[in-house]
């Protein structure tokens, strides 16, 4: 499905992403952890267009998306959500939704027509009801909750029908119990949108509650990947990051 | 659970039919208010009042130009007045040089603006913010000192003089003030129905996006670079009509339309009348000429009338006065609705 | 097409007298744009307002000047007037006027500026009336010109030049060495960190203004003797200040100097070289240093 190879950039000399060669398999959940500054956000950065990488490859189903702009890469099948909720403030919930469906159909520059475009319905009503947000269509983005605003981030990625996922710490900036909500919504996107889903998230307790699959970053390089239980043994990580969070992990 | 299913429903059908009523209606109420201004010269023989909805017919044209630009993208420009010039001087020089009938020149000069503007356009819609706003600024004046300088084309600081030729086509004789006058109108009239439609459009929600969140927009898939270019571009057109309409008027074209002074009114026009709705700009040009007209009467001392009014605009009520009246109506209905 | 001199321009690269003339005046050009601009740059750098109304300094200081100067004869004492007239004036409109529209939209703020344009041309209109006014060349300078390598050069100029460049030094060694000038340069780096500092950024505004006034106030002042002065007279030192601090980058007052002397040479070798189109390459220079490098010459990289 997306197959990194030796993916490599590096601003003035800092190498904030070194040689990373990973493979995302088809309908897999992934977290993706590392201390601050291990270079998270700049591998999803690189993986989406916002960064051009020095070198390497980026393969979605063998076609490379290495060095091409974020809107060509979105419409080959890769969406994303950001930390700070990406959205547009002063557009209804509904107008967001239709509004990026007519992107994605290829209709964002028709002029001859009336918005909304009738063939955009469906989909964006699908997308509201995914994220639970249909019935606050009529608010402006700017005036729904943290909580909300993270939702129709995520809702923003999830309309275009995406192959993969891309979340970028999609619980940031909420409280332990909303936290839960997010993280149980993320999962029950994945289970029954069967869509690749990758995720940044630093709440050891859920990465490892939920990922099926953990990949751990530190200065730009792969530390380790695997399963839970194989991370939590793995000597080089409890080593480099987890230290004493691993037992507070172990003990759960 | 029943009730929210049922409300669903609802609103599928309605997103349909309510875009295309709404293109109905305003279709409606552009043919409504061309009617009105079509009966005026049959119910008053005053020459200013006629001469006043031209220039309002003009400057309205350019100033909703431009707030498709500043209150639906986002872009501020400070040489949206260059496309003004651009229509006149070309308009003008056209009808002078070839003897070319009216609609051919028309249509002549809207294709000459459409590539300037596609050029400039592509060099400056890269640029951000208060920059865009400057090298926008920059190509303005350019424009301006090259009508100055071109003495042998444009008349330099003289001008377009000696009139330009009228002759009459489809039985429209534009030298006949009231022909003149319903042609202005029906520009106007058609100008800001193609620019709403633009703005209701699919496109229009681009640009919102845009103005909004250009990074999250390109991120959908939107290619920021390419909409901000066609709506530099239309709204170049519109503006250059608005010159054209100016041109006809004062049958001439002279280096004031092209002086950044234009942009920097047409901003103004923006604020004063409001950029949030789209006949804004429109209330904010009709505003601007009273007010023109009436202090330049009574007073010799038009810059410090004009300068309070300003800052009675820009500190007091911190928005234009569109903006104002369409929040205003929206708290006394939800008040009422309690 | 456009109207080209070249055997003007490169006759006078050729002639050392032409090539001192013409330096000169670029120099004094640039002087009088640097001090207009380097207050431009610094309201930008450290408020992120573009103070449109920054020419009604520069006429205010030379009206100040030319009522001082009729009023007790004093040279001196006219250019004291011009610089502390504005500097107050300054303050009051920022305290007055601007500090209540940091906030909102920056069209607001401009909107703001813009109305002073207009009321301090009709206020300098009613007081002086609306003719052409000169304030006349002080005695001590009416003596006859030096020659330099053959070109003509008025002592006044030296002055001017000279005062341009020590209000330069002194404003480039107090914002480096200076407390005050370093709170200065760190609100224009960071205008949180320097309240949360706990010192009053209303006073540092409101100075930043004052001292940007006077600076242009000066400038008016001392081009009184050798421009004719006139209500609006500072709008079009306001557009070629406004190119200098985006050709040498705004916030940047090494930018500014360097920006403003490029202008002055334009503008004194350009209207030799092409005469109705000076104007013009000042706009094309703008262009292509804002297509190149939009944060200009000196200006930070926006990462």
């Amino acid at each position: 499905m997306l197959e990194i190879r030796s993916l490599s950039k590096s601003f003035g000399g800092v190498k904030a992403t070194d040689n990373v060669t990973l493979d995302f398999a088809d309908g897999s959940l992934t977290a993706v952890i590392g201390p601050n500054g291990a270079g998270k956000s700049t591998f999803f950065n690189l993986i989406t267009g916002a960064l051009k990488p020095d070198s390497g490859q980026i393969l979605l189903n063998g076609v490379d998306m290495a060095g091409r702009s974020p809107p060509d890469i979105v419409r080959h099948g890769i969406g994303r959500a950001f930390q700070v909720a990406s959205i547009f403030p002063s557009l209804t919930v509904q107008e967001t939704m239709l509004a990026a469906v007519c992107a994605d159909q290829r209709r964002a520059s028709v002029l001859h027509r009336r918005f909304p475009l009738a063939e955009t319905r469906d989909r964006a009503e699908h997308a509201m009801e995914l994220l639970g947000l249909a019935s606050k269509r009529n608010r402006t983005a700017a005036t729904l909750s943290h909580g909300d605003q993270k939702l129709l981030d995520i809702a923003l990625a999830l309309v275009l029908d995406p192959k993969v996922l891309l979340l970028d710490e999609p619980t940031a900036g909420m409280g332990t119990e909303e936290r839960w909500r997010m993280i149980d919504k993320v999962r029950e996107l994945w289970e029954t949108q069967k869509i690749t889903v990758v995720f940044i998230e630093h709440d050891m307790d859920i990465v490892f509650k939920i990922a099926p699959e953990i990949v751990v970053l530190c200065y730009g390089r792969i530390l380790a990947t695997g399963t839970p239980d194989a991370i939590r043994r793995n000597e080089a990580v409890i080593e480099a990051y987890l230290g004493t969070e691993h037992h507070a992990g172990a003990a759960v | 659970m029943t009730e929210l299913q049922a409300e669903q429903a609802a609103v599928v059908p309605r997103i349909e039919s309510q875009s295309q009523r709404s293109r109905y209606r305003d279709v409606l109420i552009a043919l409504a208010a061309f009617a009105v201004l079509a009966i005026l010269p049959m119910l008053t023989g005053s020459k200013a009042l006629l001469d006043f909805v031209i220039r309002c017919s003009a400057f309205g044209l350019f100033a909703t130009s431009l707030n498709l630009l500043v209150g639906f993208t986002g872009m501020v420009s400070f040489g949206h007045g260059m496309f003004f010039g651009l229509g006149a001087y070309g308009f003008g020089l056209i009808m002078q040089r070839s003897g070319l009938p009216v609609p051919v020149a028309f249509v002549a000069t809207l294709v000459i603006t459409t590539l300037i503007a596609a050029v400039i356009g592509a060099i400056c819609v890269r640029l951000k913010e208060i920059y865009f706003a400057f090298v926008t600024l920059a190509f303005q004046m350019l424009i301006h000192s090259t009508i100055l300088s071109w003495v042998s084309l444009t008349g330099g600081d003289q001008g377009l003089r000696g009139g330009i030729p009228r002759p009459a086509f489809f039985g429209v004789d534009l030298s006949n003030h009231v022909h003149l006058y319903i042609t202005s109108c029906a520009l106007l009239v058609i100008g800001l129905l193609l620019m709403r439609q633009i703005a209701q459009s699919p496109f229009g929600y681009t640009l919102r996006m845009i103005r909004d969140n250009a990074t999250r927009a390109s991120f959908i898939g939107i290619d920021v670079w390419r909409a901000k270019l066609t709506i530099f571009v239309l709204a170049a057109l519109f503006a250059s009509t608005g010159g054209i309409i100016m041109a006809l008027f004062v049958s001439g074209a002279y280096p004031e339309f092209a002086y950044w002074t234009i942009s920097g009114e047409g901003i103004f026009i923006n604020m004063l009348g409001g950029v949030t709705t789209f006949l804004g700009p429109m209330v904010g040009t009709v505003l601007l000429l009273i007010l023109n007209d009436t202090v330049t009467r009574l007073t010799e001392y038009y810059g410090i009338v004009l300068g309070i009014v300003i800052l009675f605009f820009a500190i007091g009520l911190r928005k234009g006065l569109m903006d104002f009246v369409v929040e205003w109506y929206a708290r006394r209905r939800d008040g009422s609705g309690e | 097409m456009l109207p080209l001199d070249l055997d003007a321009l490169t006759g006078c690269l050729a002639s050392s007298a032409c090539l001192v003339t013409q330096t000169t005046s670029g120099f004094i050009i640039g002087m009088l744009l640097f001090l207009v601009a380097v207050g431009l740059t610094l309201i930008f750098g450290v408020l992120k307002v573009v103070n449109f109304s920054h020419g009604a300094f520069y006429m205010f200081g030379a009206y100040f000047a030319m009522t001082a100067y009729q009023v007790t004869g004093s040279f001196a004492l006219a250019m004291l007037c011009g610089a502390a007239g504005t500097a107050l004036l300054g303050l009051i409109f920022e305290r007055v006027f601007m500090s209540r529209v940091y906030g909102s939209d920056v069209l607001m703020q401009l909107l703001v500026c813009y109305a002073f344009v207009l009321i301090f041309d009709d206020v300098v209109r009613m007081i002086w009336g609306p003719e052409f006014k000169s304030m006349g060349m002080p005695a001590a300078f009416q003596v006859a010109p030096l020659f330099i390598a053959g070109g003509v050069v008025p002592p006044y100029y030296l002055l001017l030049i000279g005062v341009a460049l020590v209000a330069a030094v002194i404003l480039g060694l107090g914002l480096a060495r200076t407390r005050i000038g370093k709170v200065i340069r760190a609100a224009a780096h960071n205008p949180g960190m320097v309240s949360a500092l706990g010192i009053n950024t209303g006073l540092i505004y409101g100075g930043v203004f004052a001292l940007g006034g006077m600076l242009a106030g000066l400038a008016g002042a001392l081009a009184a003797p050798v421009r004719s002065l006139t209500p609006g007279m500072g709008f079009s030192v306001l557009i070629e200040s406004f190119i200098v601090t985006v050709i040498g980058g705004m916030g940047s007052i090494l930018g500014a100097l360097i920006g403003a002397i490029l202008i002055g040479m334009i503008r004194s070798f350009g209207s030799l070289g092409f005469p109705l189109f000076t104007e013009g390459l000042m706009y094309l220079f703008m262009v292509i240093v804002l297509v190149s490098r939009p944060t200009g010459l000196f200006g930070k990289e926006v990462a």
